[in-house]
């Protein structure tokens, strides 16, 4: 019989967890800092009147008045409503999008399937500026290349106002937006496809299970923290959709998001009384929706 | 192991210490560039500073791409010029139109406000002004320069309390241009007037209608991406039936009327124009330097000197047609009310008198002095003063001595200190948007004049 592990010392095990918090200090110092003070300022602020002019307009607390005047916003109710939009269309798409290349291409040999990493992930690593202004002078009304090619072919007849139309907007941002989204999926998909137990796999096909039944029966529970984390971060980022919106329509067409508003809110509108605070309060109800979403889907990520 | 760990540890905890003092505090007085004694602030005080604290030896100055000021290059020289008179070092920043007042805002709003900035009456006037972040600027106005400074730029720049917040620099009016090649070319250049540059709306509709039945597409767009250049839109639309935009005492919003909803349903109307909603102003003067638009509507003597600021060549495309600037177009016998550009410099009340009295001297030395010829020469504008201190402000580039004289005198009021303005600007766009996307026009105008009206008070 072996000898069980000598417990450690009080002494030993306090200087290790010294060291452990020691080391966890400067991410918390910058976490504590950076995130979570302004998160509760901000809910402070939501509160309030607050207002660049607080020289001439001092701030004063308010109650839920920002809270009550948003809902009959229509400028916030219309951002509200294209934000799940893009919630709801980008967050299954990047997941149902990332999931089908990564089965086709995580058996593939090594150099295709880096080369094939490499393709998906460029447009998460090139800068989102350069990438908007690329699918800036595709998307153009007079001289883009999807205008060009649509009208050479005879599929339209006249130019498309992608960005101007609100029919078009919209859905031209999506777009973009799921191509920047999918890479990192991607990359994390093939490598849970890679880390599934290939006796299981093995031992459901001896027993006559389908293609289908393996994947949805065996891959694909294996495959639920990968899934669940995809699903919370592009759920994050589709809500948070902002520098998009900024450098192609701001706001304009039908386009605007509750991110855009907030900004917009705080930095351009700022003659509007109590203008921080109005955004603020957008802030947190923006992040209660977040975290509704986020906690239904670890919810179903464990009931599966 | 365990000196490793205790340097780790030290490590870790300088560099939060390090981290920490990085991310805060302002640069202290010994921190800042050395000055150069023999051209100290003390010497150079008597002469260019009124009587009062010892100025700075730093100054910040932060520069919206007004016209030439836009370009480090043009100004550096007089920048450095100024630093080798005064001993006061200027940090410069350019900022864009895009975000500018955000980074502007949000330096307000930390408490790192620069100590001067150039923009417009509508910003230092009417906003910031307004709420208390600026100086008054009334004690460097004495009653020569209240002979010598334009009455209409002077009232610009000062507050209904009397408050100076701008000291006007340059001035420009706002106008329109067409691509005088291409109407040539569709045979309507008999509705462009070279020698007056005035035009009427029939005369405008008919070079429109010539221009897109000999090129089809749109001949030119009423842009409405967002607010950029908006002040050609304004123009455009309230000339068309020679109407206002704001009232007189510019404390509310006039838009819903019948000569803005005419105007506004003509155009739509109109085959050639599109109400384009992914073009703001600098995005529709590419398009016209490109050749793609046939007509702008955010025009000025800067772009005619060098359009799209593209280094081409003064009133040429990028294909080299001809670009003749022109008045907007209004109804036979009524004389146009082009837009008015009036810019200059502020100080931020940073409650350092020292800063302030370092920054009175940089606008004393830009606005008032013998290098005010200059300062304006570098905008492409026109200054804003006929004299500053017995130098006569006269500018000799041809060009734009024939746009002083053609379009300065139709130069209409500066109505963009109107209360609530920036709310104003956001419900225009998405107006024109709005018009533009088909909605009814009536009721679209008095929706959006409704809600600039509420968001003015």
């Amino acid at each position: 019989m072996a000898n069980p592990a000598k417990p450690m010392s009080r002494a030993l095990q306090r200087r290790e967890d010294v060291a452990g918090y020691l080391f966890m200090l400067p991410s918390l110092i910058f976490f504590v800092g950076f995130v979570v003070i302004p998160m509760f300022i901000c809910i402070g602020y939501s509160f309030t009147d607050a207002n660049m002019n607080s020289k001439t307009n001092p701030t004063t607390f308010i109650a839920l008045q920002n809270f009550i005047k948003l809902w009959g916003d229509k400028t916030f109710l219309a951002a509200l409503r294209n934000t799940f939009v893009i919630v709801l269309v980008s967050v299954p798409a990047v997941c149902a999008f990332s999931l089908w290349v990564s089965s086709v291409i995580y058996k593939l040999h090594s150099a295709a399937l880096s080369a094939f990493r490499c393709i998906f992930y460029l447009p998460v690593v090139t800068g989102s500026v350069a990438v908007t202004v690329v699918w800036k002078w595709m998307y153009d009304n007079y001289n883009g290349i999807f205008n060009y090619v649509l009208t050479k072919t005879g599929l339209i007849e006249q130019n498309i106002n992608w960005l101007g139309d609100e029919k078009f907007a919209l859905w031209c941002i999506i777009l973009i937006l799921f191509t920047t989204s999918v890479g990192q999926p991607i990359v994390l998909y093939v490598s849970a496809l890679g880390n599934v137990d290939q006796t299981l796999i093995e031992a459901a096909q001896v027993d006559g299970a389908t293609d289908f039944q393996v994947f949805w029966k065996v891959k694909w529970p294996q495959m639920m923290p990968t899934t669940l984390y995809i699903l919370v971060i592009t759920t994050i980022n589709s809500f948070q959709c902002f520098a998009l919106i900024q450098l192609l329509t701001e706001g304009g067409s039908g386009t605007n998001t509750v991110m855009f508003y907030i900004y917009r809110t705080a930095f351009k509108l700022t003659e509007q009384q109590g203008h921080f605070g109005y955004a603020n309060a957008m802030g947190v109800v923006l992040a209660i929706f977040i975290g509704i979403l986020s906690a239904i889907q670890f919810k179903l990520g464990k009931e599966k | 192991m365990k000196t490793i760990r205790k340097v780790l540890a030290l490590v870790l905890a300088l560099c939060i210490v390090l981290a920490l003092a990085a991310c805060g505090g302002k640069p202290t007085e010994e921190s800042k560039a050395p000055v150069d004694p023999t051209k100290g602030p003390d010497a150079t005080q008597t002469e260019q500073q009124p009587e009062g604290p010892a100025a700075a030896s730093e100054i910040s100055v932060w520069v919206y791409p007004v016209g030439g000021w836009g370009e480090e290059s043009k100004v550096k020289p007089l920048i450095d010029k100024f630093t080798a008179d005064t001993g006061i070092k200027v940090n410069m920043e350019w900022l864009s139109y895009e975000g500018g007042d955000d980074k502007v805002n949000a330096a307000i709003t930390g408490g790192n406000a620069p100590d001067v900035i150039m923009e417009g009456p509508e910003r230092l006037v009417a906003n910031w002004g307004v709420n208390g972040h600026m100086v008054d600027l009334a004690d460097m106005i004495d009653d020569t320069d209240r002979q010598e400074i334009l009455p209409a730029a002077l009232a610009a720049g000062t507050s209904t309390d009397g408050k100076v917040y701008l000291y006007p620099m340059f001035n420009v009016a706002h106008c329109m241009a067409v691509n005088y090649t291409a109407v040539k070319e569709a045979g309507a250049e008999a509705n462009i007037d070279l020698e007056t540059r005035l035009w009427t709306v029939e005369q405008f509709d008919a070079t429109v209608k010539a221009l897109y039945e000999k090129f089809g597409g749109t001949v030119a767009a009423v842009y409405c991406k967002g607010q950029g250049g908006d002040q050609g839109t304004r123009e455009l639309i309230r000339n068309r039936y020679g109407t206002k935009l704001t009232n007189a005492e510019h404390t509310a919003y006039t838009w819903n009327t019948p000569e803005v909803i005419n105007a506004l349903t003509d155009l739509k109307n109109m085959d050639g124009i599109a109400f384009d909603a992914s073009l703001a102003g600098g995005d529709e003067i590419a398009k016209f330097y490109q050749g793609v638009l046939k007509m702008a509507f955010c025009w000025n003597a800067a772009q005619q000197l060098d359009p799209n600021a593209a280094g081409t060549g003064e009133g040429k495309t990028l294909s080299g047609d001809e670009i003749v600037y022109m008045t907007f177009p209004t109804q036979e016998g009524k004389a146009p009310e082009e837009g008015s550009g009036v810019w200059g410099l502020g100080i931020f009340d940073s409650g350092d008198e020292g800063r302030i009295a370092a920054a009175k001297q940089f606008i004393k030395y830009m606005c008032d002095s013998e290098h005010c010829a200059e300062a304006g020469d570098i905008s492409n504008f026109f200054s804003c003063r006929s004299m500053a201190e017995g130098t006569e402000i006269k500018s000799n580039n041809p060009l734009l001595v024939e746009y002083y004289s053609k379009m300065m005198p139709y130069m209409g009021e500066y109505y963009q200190i109107t209360t609530g303005w920036a709310g104003a600007r956001t419900e225009w766009w998405n107006m024109l948007q709005e018009v533009g996307a088909g909605n009814d026009i009536a009721e679209t105008v008095a929706a959006h004049e409704a809600a600039a009206n509420a968001a003015a008070g």
